[in-house]
Formats: C-alpha cells, sequence, structure tokens
C-alpha cells in the first residue's frame, strides 16, 4: 500500500490534483460572469492579483494569516463590485468586441499600476500549513499541509457557490436574472444589482484561489502571477463549456492531472503545449464546450 | 465629358507636380542627383498619371492605390535622408508595427474577431527570420523574409482551424493562451531558436555597393547602414499596405465586411463563413510575421522575450487607438509606436519620476491601457473616426 501511495502514477495523480482545483476555481469564477453579464473578463486574473496586494500589502500589516485572506477576500468584493459599476456597466449590449477590448485594457492597467506601487520581486505570504511532503516508510507522498489545504478550501467554496444557486432565494433570483432579464426584472428582480452581485461574487472567488497561489511557498504575489493560471483557467472553461459550472470545475481538475503526467513523463515546457491542443481539438469538436448542450442561436 | 465630373480634384495633381519640382531643387545640393532626380521623376510622374485620368479613382482604383502609394513611398524615403540615425530606426520600428497593425485590423475590422497573439505571430517570423539566416547565409534577403511570413501563415492556419466555429471571446482566448505559451514553445525549441537568449543575425543587412554609391557620400557607414534599413521597411511597409488596400476592397475583403456586420446574412447570400475566417486569420498572422521578421532584421538579432502578452496588448491599443479596420488607422498607430517611447521618457522625467523607478519602467503600461479603456468608451472609432467626424462638421458648416 505504501508502494503503491508514493508510486509516480499516483504522486502525479495528487500533484494535478492540487493544481487543477486552482485552475477550476478560476474557471468557475470566469463562468459565473459570464452566465450573468454574458462577458469573457480578461481581468479575472488581474482584478484578484490587486485585491491580494490590497488586502495583503495594503491594509493588513501583521495581523496573521487568515484576517490577511479576510481582508484580501473582502477588497476583491469591492473591487469586483465598482469595477462592475464603472467600466463594465456602459458595456452591455455594445458589440462584443468592446467589453473584451476594455478588460484587456483594465488588465495591462492593473499589472502596471500593481508592479509600479510593489514591484515585480515576488513577496511570500506565509501559510500556516507546512510545504513539505508527508512520508510514507521514507518515500515522499505528493501530498503537504499545504495542498491538502488548497483542495479542501477550494472544495468548499465550489459547494458553497452551488448551494447558494441551488438552494436560496438570492441565487434562484441570480439564475433568473440572468436567463430572462426582462422577465426577472417584471418579476420584482433587481436584475442590475443582481449583475453586480454577479461581479463581486465571481472577484471574491477569483481572490480566495489568488491568495490560494499567492500563499504557495514557491510562488509567491507577483503582478503577473495570474496570467499563466488565468489561461489554463480559461482553457478549462472554455473545455468544459463557458455556461458550465460543473463542466468548468471537472475539466480544470482534468486538465491539471492530465498536465501534471505530461510535464512529469515528457518535458515541463511542453504542458502549455499540451493545454492548447487540448484547448483547439475540443473547441473543434464541440465549440460550445463539453458539458453544455448546443444550443440553436435566434436570429 | 468626364473630365468636368471632379474639378476640383485637378489641384491636387497640379501642386504635387509643383512640389515635386521645388522638392527636387531643394534636395539637389544635399544628395547625390540621382536620388534626387528620382524623387523627382516619381512625383510628376505620379502627378501627370493623375492629371490626365481625373477620375482614376472611380475607374482605375488600383491604379489609383499605387500612385498614392508610390507618393507616400517616396515622400517618406525622402524623409529618411535628413533624420538622425535615431529617429530613423524609430521610424523603422514603427513601420514594421505598423505592418502587424494592419494585420490585426483586417483580422478585426473585416470579421469582428479579435486576436491576442499576434505578439507570438511576430515571434514566430522574428525567429524563423534568424534561424534561416543562420543556416542558410547565402539566401537572398526577400526569399528569407517570404520563408518567415509563410512560417506565419502556417502556424496561423493550425491555430485558424477551431476559429472556422468559434464565436465571440472564445477566438480572443484561444490566442490569449498561444502568447502566454509562446516562451514555453520557444524553449521547447530551444536548439535552433536559442532559448530565451535569443538569436542573432550573421551579418547585419547592408545596400549593395551599387546602391551605396547612390546616398550621400560623406555620411558615417552607421547611417548609411541604419538608413539603407529604414528604407527597405518602408518600401515592404508600402507593399504590404498596397496589398491590403487592394484585399480591403476585393470580394473577399466586402465579404468579411459583411460576416462582421451580419454572419447570418452572410452566409444566405452564399458567403462560406469558415473559409472567410480562416482567411482573416492567417492574413492577420502573415502580416504579423512580417512585422516580426523586419524587427529581426532592424535590430540584427531577435529577444524571444520581447514577444510577450503585454505586447499583444500594445498592438491592440494601438489599433484601437488609431482606428478599428481602417488603413489610415494602422499608419496612425505605427507612428504612436514609433515615438511613444521618447514621449513617455520625456513626459516622466518632466513630471519628476525617476528613471529608474518603477513608475517610470511601468508607464508604457499604464499609458496603452488606459488610452485603451478610455478610446473603446468614449471613441470606439478611434484617431480615423474622430478625424472623419471634423471633416463632416467641416463640410456640414
Amino acid at each position: 500500500m505504501d508502494a503503491f501511495l508514493t508510486s509516480r502514477i499516483v504522486s502525479d495523480i495528487l500533484e494535478g490534483l492540487t493544481n487543477g482545483v486552482i485552475y477550476g476555481l478560476i474557471a468557475l469564477s470566469l463562468v459565473l460572469i459570464w452566465r450573468s453579464a454574458g462577458i469573457l473578463n480578461f481581468a479575472q486574473g488581474a482584478m484578484p492579483m490587486f485585491a491580494t496586494y490590497l488586502g495583503v500589502i495594503v491594509f493588513a500589516g501583521d495581523f496573521g494569516y487568515w484576517p490577511l485572506v479576510a481582508i484580501s477576500v473582502a477588497a476583491g468584493f469591492v473591487l469586483g463590485g465598482t469595477t462592475e459599476r464603472v467600466l463594465v456597466r456602459h458595456l452591455y449590449g455594445k458589440p462584443e468586441i468592446n467589453p473584451i477590448v476594455v478588460m484587456v485594457g483594465f488588465l495591462i492597467v492593473l499589472e502596471a499600476v500593481a508592479a509600479a506601487i510593489w514591484s515585480t520581486t515576488p513577496r511570500g505570504i506565509p501559510s500556516p500549513f507546512s510545504p513539505i511532503d508527508w512520508h510514507l516508510g521514507g518515500q515522499p507522498v505528493a501530498l503537504s499541509p499545504f495542498s491538502v489545504y488548497e483542495i479542501v478550501t477550494a472544495l468548499v467554496v465550489m459547494s458553497l457557490v452551488a448551494a447558494l444557486f441551488r438552494f436560496t432565494k438570492l441565487g434562484l433570483q441570480l439564475r433568473a436574472s440572468a436567463l430572462a432579464p426582462e422577465v426577472s426584472r417584471l418579476l420584482g428582480v433587481r436584475v442590475n444589482r443582481m449583475l453586480t452581485l454577479g461581479w463581486v461574487l465571481s472577484t471574491g472567488v477569483g481572490t480566495i484561489c489568488t491568495v490560494l497561489v499567492a500563499s504557495n511557498f514557491f510562488t509567491g504575489l507577483t503582478p503577473q502571477v495570474m496570467d499563466g493560471i488565468f489561461a489554463f483557467g480559461f482553457i478549462a472553461a472554455a473545455v468544459g463549456g463557458l455556461d458550465s459550472p460543473v463542466g468548468a470545475v471537472v475539466s480544470g481538475v482534468t486538465i491539471g492531472i492530465i498536465l501534471q503526467f505530461v510535464g512529469d513523463y515528457v518535458n515541463s515546457n511542453a504542458i502549455i503545449l499540451t493545454a492548447l491542443i487540448i484547448l483547439i481539438v475540443s473547441l473543434m469538436l464541440r465549440p460550445n464546450g463539453i458539458f453544455t448542450k448546443s444550443a440553436a442561436r435566434r436570429v | 465629358m468626364s473630365r468636368l465630373v471632379f474639378p476640383r480634384r485637378q489641384f491636387l495633381p497640379a501642386g504635387l507636380l509643383v512640389a515635386g519640382l521645388v522638392v527636387a531643387f531643394v534636395v539637389t545640393p544635399r544628395l547625390r542627383d540621382g536620388v534626387a532626380i528620382a524623387v523627382a521623376v516619381v512625383i510628376a510622374a505620379a502627378s501627370v498619371a493623375v492629371l490626365v485620368m481625373p477620375n482614376v479613382r472611380q475607374a482605375h482604383p488600383v491604379i489609383a492605390r499605387a500612385l498614392l502609394t508610390l507618393v507616400a513611398l517616396d515622400a517618406t524615403l525622402l524623409l529618411t535622408f535628413f533624420l538622425s540615425a535615431t529617429t530613423d530606426f524609430n521610424l523603422a520600428v514603427g513601420a514594421a508595427m505598423s505592418i502587424v497593425l494592419l494585420g490585426l485590423s483586417f483580422l478585426t475590422g473585416a470579421s469582428g474577431q479579435i486576436s491576442l497573439g499576434n505578439s507570438a505571430f511576430m515571434g514566430v517570423g522574428a525567429l524563423v527570420v534568424a534561424m534561416w539566416a543562420d543556416h542558410h547565409a547565402t539566401t537572398p534577403i526577400v526569399v528569407t523574409i517570404l520563408i518567415a511570413v509563410a512560417c506565419g501563415a502556417a502556424v496561423g492556419l493550425l491555430l485558424g482551424l477551431p476559429a472556422t466555429r468559434l464565436r465571440g471571446p472564445y477566438l480572443a482566448g484561444m490566442t490569449l493562451a498561444f502568447v502566454v505559451a509562446f516562451p514555453a514553445l520557444d524553449n521547447l525549441f530551444s536548439s535552433w531558436t536559442g532559448g530565451d537568449a535569443g538569436l542573432e543575425l550573421p551579418t547585419p543587412v547592408t545596400s549593395p555597393h551599387w546602391l551605396a554609391g547612390y546616398f550621400s557620400a560623406n555620411t558615417s557607414s552607421f547611417t548609411l547602414g541604419t538608413i539603407w534599413m529604414t528604407d527597405m521597411t518602408v518600401i515592404i511597409t508600402a507593399v504590404a499596405f498596397f496589398l491590403m488596400a487592394n484585399l480591403f476592397a476585393s470580394r473577399a475583403g466586402r465579404a468579411m465586411r459583411l460576416i462582421r456586420d451580419n454572419d447570418v446574412a452572410a452566409e444566405l447570400v452564399g458567403v462560406s463563413l469558415p473559409r472567410a475566417r480562416v482567411l482573416a486569420f492567417i492574413v492577420s498572422a502573415a502580416y504579423a510575421a512580417l512585422g516580426g521578421a523586419l524587427w529581426t532584421l532592424i535590430n540584427n538579432s531577435v529577444s524571444p522575450p520581447t514577444y510577450t502578452l503585454a505586447l499583444s496588448i500594445t498592438i491592440l491599443s494601438l489599433m484601437v487607438i488609431g482606428g478599428i479596420g481602417t488603413i489610415p488607422g494602422a499608419i496612425f498607430g505605427g507612428v504612436i509606436y514609433a515615438y511613444s517611447t521618447n514621449v513617455i521618457t520625456w513626459f516622466t522625467s518632466h513630471v519628476g519620476i525617476g528613471s529608474q523607478s518603477n513608475l517610470a519602467s511601468q508607464m508604457p503600461g499604464i499609458v496603452f491601457g488606459a488610452l485603451l479603456i478610455l478610446t473603446m468608451l468614449f471613441a470606439p472609432r478611434g484617431l480615423t473616426g474622430a478625424l472623419h467626424r471634423l471633416r463632416e462638421w467641416r463640410r456640414d458648416r
């Protein structure tokens, strides 16, 4: 049993799972915005990055880890809501490249401003969990207290979002205003408020993900820390279908595990190439994603 | 008589003719006679041609575009002799960039899609030129450039295949993944590409002997080399613009504009959506590769870390600021790019920001990002649109 748990295959699956839940979280936050506003938020990596800097560096000096996390996520909520109110509100109903262009601009502004204020040197956020792998019979298992913390947090966040949408009145309103804004408005749902709430929620999820990434002993917080992860998250969301939260999470975890095998058995440079090939092939086979029913377009 | 249809048009060629002669007189003492005479003859010939055919723009649009390109090219080439070597260098960099912008402009303006991968396509062109030149030093430079363009187009085809079925943000996201993947791809093939360190050209591109004699005799060889490279770049840029202007106006170009405005209607009148979309994507990739190839030739080397997501976003901002889907927009964008570094440096030093500070090094990102957002929100048609509105306002008054 010990030999099995420390084998190369199990290690790869465990490490892949740790990466995969991160991709799944970012993919989930992309899906949240896409479903409520029909916008693919290209600043979905940069906004949480900025919120994490705000929380960790500006507002919380030496409060300890958990207050830091709480303040960062709160900053994420505020940043998400403000962005929707100030920047995005003018873009509903415009040609579909307008929001893409604006959010891409926002991405570069946030990264440049963060680099100008806090420099590009990585900042560690010391977490209370050790990044050193457990050992079984002298061999390391590819699982540390920190990666368990990552996986558990991600799963909890995902279940909370699912519960919110499925079991609460607020979740029903959110779903209704995304599906049929006019009807919902007539029935008394404050659709504009729901849109803002969608962005608040999504940036919050993104910030939790960024905090997890940045508390990793081996990465730390940099202005561009989320660029690569955003790309993987987008690939996961696109493969799973931008409409499907379940698809986003499942394909995020699957892609994480596949890429871990590629990185271990082939070459670490082949990881992103494989991800790109997965994206291209899956878009050619099912342009709307694996987990969505293909919908007819109305003309 | 068709001559009387646009009587005001005839003032322009007549004026150009006079300007050509004046320029020839002014220029002669500063340059060898050959160049000055060539400049004057081209301007004069173009003006006479327009004079003879007053409705040339209606009857022979291709000739009209060729003449316009020639005159603009001529004026720019003349300018390169008077600018300093640094300014010439910037001009060359900007001219190459305007080719990239034109490619992206075609993709966005004609088919309504956005690519964030154009800096990676530039990187492909830039690397291929250096790789080819390192192994086959005797290949004529034009052939090397064409090989780089073909490679860019081939990569564009690979990435463009799913583009046939994509709508909305998927293409932008996919090309973003491509540009994020570019450094890893570069390292994966580092035995050919040199990895992060990049490659140097074995020999810098210099002018052939028979031409060197026509340049002013008492300029340093460094200045001569820069002028030659700038002129080469400007000529290639002119050819690229001429081809694109014709493509814009051709059947394929019209079909793509229809797709942008209403893809369902386009399909109903028999336009093949997949073919048009892939074609637009390939053309934009090929143009980006051409721009990257020229950058390598201008710098005598290629540094793969240049071709990042940030450069892609700069390309996107320049296109939006210039005006999406227009030819003048690409030129505006190229000029802005050529001299933006100088302007931003001047601005930061005047405001009192230390040149070594973080803020100074991040200034280009902040400026281009902010301009991108503001242009898109308040003037989505960019500089070209603003000029258009100005002209309409003056006509209405």
